[in-house]
This record gives C-alpha cells, sequence and structure tokens, in this order.
C-alpha cells in the first residue's frame, strides 16, 4: 500500500513539473472546448443541447489522449533502467502498476473536472434547461470509460521499451474495440451483431450512459476492462525477471 | 552478511553463471572481478531479488533472495551499472522516493544523511537532470544508501566518470564499509586491489580465484621478471648475450631494452649482473617487472582457456 502510494505520489508530481502534461491538458481543453462551443450554437437554432456532447466526443478523443497520457508510464522506466531498481525495492508489481494506473486515471479525473465547467455556462444561462440526469451518467460513464482506455495504454507500455511503439499500439486496439460497435451496427446476423456490441468500448456507453441510464452491466464491462489490462501489466512488468 | 552457494543461472542455453560460492562477512568489501559478460551483473541482479536463479542458494543478512524475497531487499541497497535516474526530479525528491520506497521512517532525517555523506547537499534543490556525470553517480550512491542497509551492492561504479571523481567514488565506497559490506563489481583490477579487501575473480560463469589481492599476486605469479636496459654492444649480440643467462626463459623487446621471463624459481638478479660485466656491457637500468592483478588475471584466464 505504501508502495502504490509512494509511486503515486512521484507521477502525479511528475505530471505537474513536466510541460508536456500541460501540453496534453491545453489539448484535451481545447479540443472538449471546441465541441462544447458547437452544441451549444447548434442549440441556439437547430435542436436542444445535448448535455453528453463533450462525454460522447471523449468517448472517441480518449482514443488517443489515453495512449498519450500512459504511453511513458513503464516504457521510460524500462528505457531508464529505474524499472530494475523498482523492481529491487521492496515493492511487488501489483503495487507498481497500480500507482501508476491510478496517477493516469487521477489526472484525467482532473482533466474532466475541469471539463465541469461548460456544464456551469448551461447552468448559468436560463434559457437553457437541460437534463441534468444525463450530464452526470454521462460524466460517470465516460470516466470508468477513460479509466478503462487508460489501463489498456499502460499495458502496452509495460510491453514495450519504446513509447512511441507503445503508444501507436495502443492506438489502434483501442480504435479496434471502438471500431467494433460499427461493425456490430452492420452484421446482418442480430445475434452476432448484439454480442459484438457487447464486447465494444462504445457499445456500453453511447445507449446507456450517454442517454442518462445506469446499468450494473456497463460498470462490470468498464471495471473488467481496467482489471484484465491491469493484470497483464502486471505479468509483463513480472516477465522483465524472467528474461 | 551475504552468502552464496552453488548459484546457477541460465538463460535458455547459455550458462551466464556456474555454480559459483562465496561468502562476504560484515564490514568487508569484496570485489567482483571479470572481464565483460563473465557474469557479475547477472550474480548482483540475482542478490538484489530482480531475477531468481535457475538453482542455487543465496542470503542477504539471513534472509533468502527468494524465498524472503521481500526482507532481502529490504536489506540491500544495489547501484546498478547505469545509474537509473528520474532527470525531471530535484536530488532531494529522487532519494526521498526511494527511501519511501523502501519503507524508511524518517524520510528527511535519511535522506539528509545520505545526501551529507556523498555530498550533495549544496545540490539538493538541483534537478537531476542538470548534475554532471560523477554527480549523478553519487546520486545512485545516495540512492543505495538511504535506507541504511547492511549489504551494498555496486555494479561498475566508477565508469565511464573523470579520474578525479573515480577516486572520490572509491573513497566513498572505502567510507561505506565501516558499517556496510559491499559487493563491488569492477573490470579494473588496479581498483580492485585499491579498495576491496578480499576479491573474486571470475571468469566464464565461474570463480576461477579469491583471496586477498596481495595473496592472489603471491600465489599465482611467484616469478620474478625482469626488465633491463644495456648499452655497449649491437641488437644481435645484446640478445644473445641476455639469452644466455641462467634462469632466463626468454626475452622479449619492450622500450629500449628487454624483459627477461625467468624461468619458474629462479631468482635472476645475481647472474644477469655478472653476465653483464663478463661480457664488457653498461648496465643502464634493470628492475623488476611490477606484477599487476592485470598479469595475474590474464595468467588466470588463459590458463581456464587451456582446459
Amino acid at each position: 500500500m505504501t508502495g502504490t502510494l509512494t509511486i503515486f505520489r512521484r507521477e502525479m508530481g511528475q505530471y505537474f513539473a513536466n510541460p508536456v502534461s500541460y501540453f496534453i491538458a491545453a489539448a484535451f481543453l481545447l479540443v472538449t472546448g471546441f465541441f462544447f462551443i458547437d452544441d451549444l450554437t447548434r442549440s441556439v437554432t437547430i435542436n436542444a443541447v445535448n448535455p453528453a456532447a463533450v462525454p460522447e466526443f471523449l468517448s472517441f478523443g480518449m482514443i488517443f489522449f489515453a495512449p498519450v497520457i500512459t504511453m511513458r508510464m513503464l516504457a521510460e522506466e524500462a528505457r531508464e533502467g529505474t524499472m530494475e531498481l523498482l523492481l529491487t525495492a521492496p515493492v511487488n508489481d501489483l503495487a507498481i502498476v497500480l500507482g501508476k494506473f491510478l496517477s493516469a486515471w487521477a489526472y484525467y479525473s482532473i482533466l474532466l473536472l475541469i471539463t465541469i465547467a461548460y456544464q456551469i455556462i448551461y447552468i448559468q444561462n436560463d434559457s437553457i434547461q437541460p437534463d441534468y440526469g444525463i450530464t452526470v451518467s454521462a460524466y460517470i460513464g465516460i470516466w470508468l470509460y477513460g479509466g478503462a482506455c487508460l489501463a489498456v495504454g499502460l499495458a502496452f507500455s509495460a510491453l514495450t521499451e519504446n513509447q512511441i511503439v507503445a503508444g501507436f499500439l495502443s492506438m489502434i486496439f483501442l480504435l479496434a474495440m471502438w471500431l467494433g460497435d460499427n461493425i456490430g451496427n452492420i452484421a446482418a446476423n442480430i445475434e452476432l451483431a448484439n454480442v459484438i456490441r457487447q464486447l465494444t468500448l462504445q457499445g456500453h456507453f453511447s445507449t446507456s450512459f450517454a442517454a442518462g441510464i445506469l446499468r450494473g452491466e456497463d460498470v462490470v464491462y468498464y471495471v473488467g476492462i481496467i482489471g484484465i489490462a491491469l493484470f497483464i501489466a502486471i505479468q509483463l512488468v513480472e516477465s522483465r525477471r524472467w528474461r | 552478511m551475504i552468502e552464496v552457494k552453488n548459484l546457477t543461472k541460465q538463460y535458455g542455453t547459455f550458462t551466464a553463471i556456474d555454480h559459483i560460492s562465496f561468502e562476504a562477512k560484515p564490514g568487508e568489501i569484496l570485489g567482483i572481478l571479470g572481464p565483460n559478460g563473465a557474469g557479475k551483473t547477472t550474480t548482483m541482479r540475482i542478490l538484489t531479488g530482480y531475477m531468481p536463479p535457475t538453482s542455487g542458494q543465496a542470503t542477504i543478512a539471513g534472509y533468502d533472495v527468494v524465498q524472503d524475497s521481500f526482507k532481502a531487499r529490504q536489506h540491500v541497497g544495489y547501484m546498478p551499472e547505469r545509474v537509473p535516474l528520474y532527470p525531471d526530479m530535484t536530488v532531494q525528491e529522487y532519494v526521498a522516493f526511494w527511501a519511501r520506497l523502501r519503507g524508511v521512517s524518517n524520510v528527511k532525517k535519511q535522506v539528509d544523511a545520505a545526501l551529507e555523506r556523498v555530498q550533495l547537499k549544496e545540490r539538493r534543490h538541483s534537478l537531476v537532470r542538470n548534475l554532471s556525470k560523477g554527480l549523478k553517480q553519487r546520486l545512485g550512491l545516495a540512492q543505495a544508501l538511504v535506507h541504511n542497509p547492511p549489504v551494498i551492492i555496486l555494479d561498475e561504479p566508477t565508469i565511464g566518470i573523470d579520474p578525479k571523481q573515480v577516486i572520490e567514488v572509491r573513497q566513498s565506497v572505502r567510507d561505506l564499509a565501516h558499517d556496510h559490506t559491499v559487493l563491488f563489481s569492477t573490470h579494473i583490477l588496479s581498483e580492485a586491489e585499491q579498495v576491496c579487501d578480499r576479491v573474486l575473480i571470475i571468469n566464464q560463469g565461474r570463480i576461477v580465484a579469491q583471496g586477498k589481492p596481495e595473496e592472489l599476486r603471491q600465489q599465482l605469479h611467484p616469478m620474478d621478471d625482469i626488465y633491463i636496459h644495456v648499452s655497449g654492444a649491437g641488437k644481435e649480440k645484446t640478445e644473445r648475450i641476455l639469452k644466455s643467462i641462467i634462469g632466463v626463459d626468454h626475452i622479449e623487446a619492450r622500450g629500449a631494452g628487454y624483459i627477461l621471463y625467468a624461468k619458474p624459481g629462479v631468482d635472476l638478479r645475481p647472474h644477469t649482473l655478472k653476465t653483464i660485466t663478463q661480457e664488457g656491457l653498461n648496465l643502464l637500468e634493470m628492475r623488476p617487472v611490477a606484477v599487476t592483478l592485470e598479469d595475474i588475471f590474464l595468467q588466470i584466464v588463459e590458463k581456464e582457456g587451456e582446459k
């Protein structure tokens, strides 16, 4: 536990000390801000505001943001040789991976919290009356969804010493898990289509969380992805001892 | 403090270390000497709990490195060959991070003590990335001793730094020996001679010799070769005369003079002097060839190769 906390603290320190994390944050807020403004302007003429506009964009955006956030985390330790020292410290591999994952998730949570500012603009404006239930459920959903993407990114970071390779592979993997939803939609066999949809990232978000529906199975899905990805990451870290 | 019994590590079919056994007592500086790829780093990685041995046993302060890995890891400080650093942290943060990770209770005090010990206190707020190579090496040392472990393992700590810093690092290692057992690897033999109480020489994964540096020197190199520089005759004549000296095995031109290699157990000096005066040559210089661990090492390794 102390090990996890120590690693978590160091990683959080890195986010605040490293200019790259500010660039990532700036890009994150710029793009989500754009989607918010777009939704807001359209609400004047075309349709009512979509309270899930930002989370819905992020369900696609995290395919790119998650790998950028996580790609260096374990790959860099391996390349710089600090992994060797970590593995000889009295902490287990679970503590190392968990500390890293929780810090990435915390960083993402901070970014997500900043986007709540958009919701405040809604509240301030009497002419817009969004359904706050949808807002809350979409935010809970995208928080879990992001956690799953980050866990996948971390697993790929454990796989290789090269950050770029780690980032690229996790982007491809996440994109495939995201596109799976479209394949599910066009599959002729309805039962097969349902199975595919159940496996994809979007299938557990777009029709439930984003529509204001909180379902246990969706939470289990994202938590399950986090668990599996972290398990793989731990095994990959441990495998360094056997090479 | 360190006990190793029949330790073996295989990478696939390649045997990196082959049934090595040794021990180090408290307060001792034990040097592991060997060429690159001899198995020094592998041995150290097993002792630090980085990877398990294929077979055999190793204990640190009484804790088995496999069975009691956590306890063993708490009792060892390790500095790998390439000092692993987090460039974006300050010196103090870096040392404190490792202190916390190793469960140090009074982090601030221990970090201060470690930085004091390696003389990095005035650089405590510098970013790690801005340190010179020698200072990074010292920071690596601070990290290895911040939790005050009874055993400190240093993998080639003097590689790639300038001569002045090498001396400083060697001095720090000597200072550590008062209250730590130090395992120190190097492939520079004179360094082992200066720093270590006892030396293990390993080659191709096996211990080929061990003992105090001076013992090794006597044990393995009893011959008295001499360097001689004479004048008064041509090259051919000089060589003929030198070869004729009783007890000379063979000669070799070196610089302006020659090295006379003695047959085992022969003291060349009296015969040499006599012959040279008889032949009417002028003696300009005569001195024993200094036997270094370097020579010992080459001898052993060559012997190994012949087997």
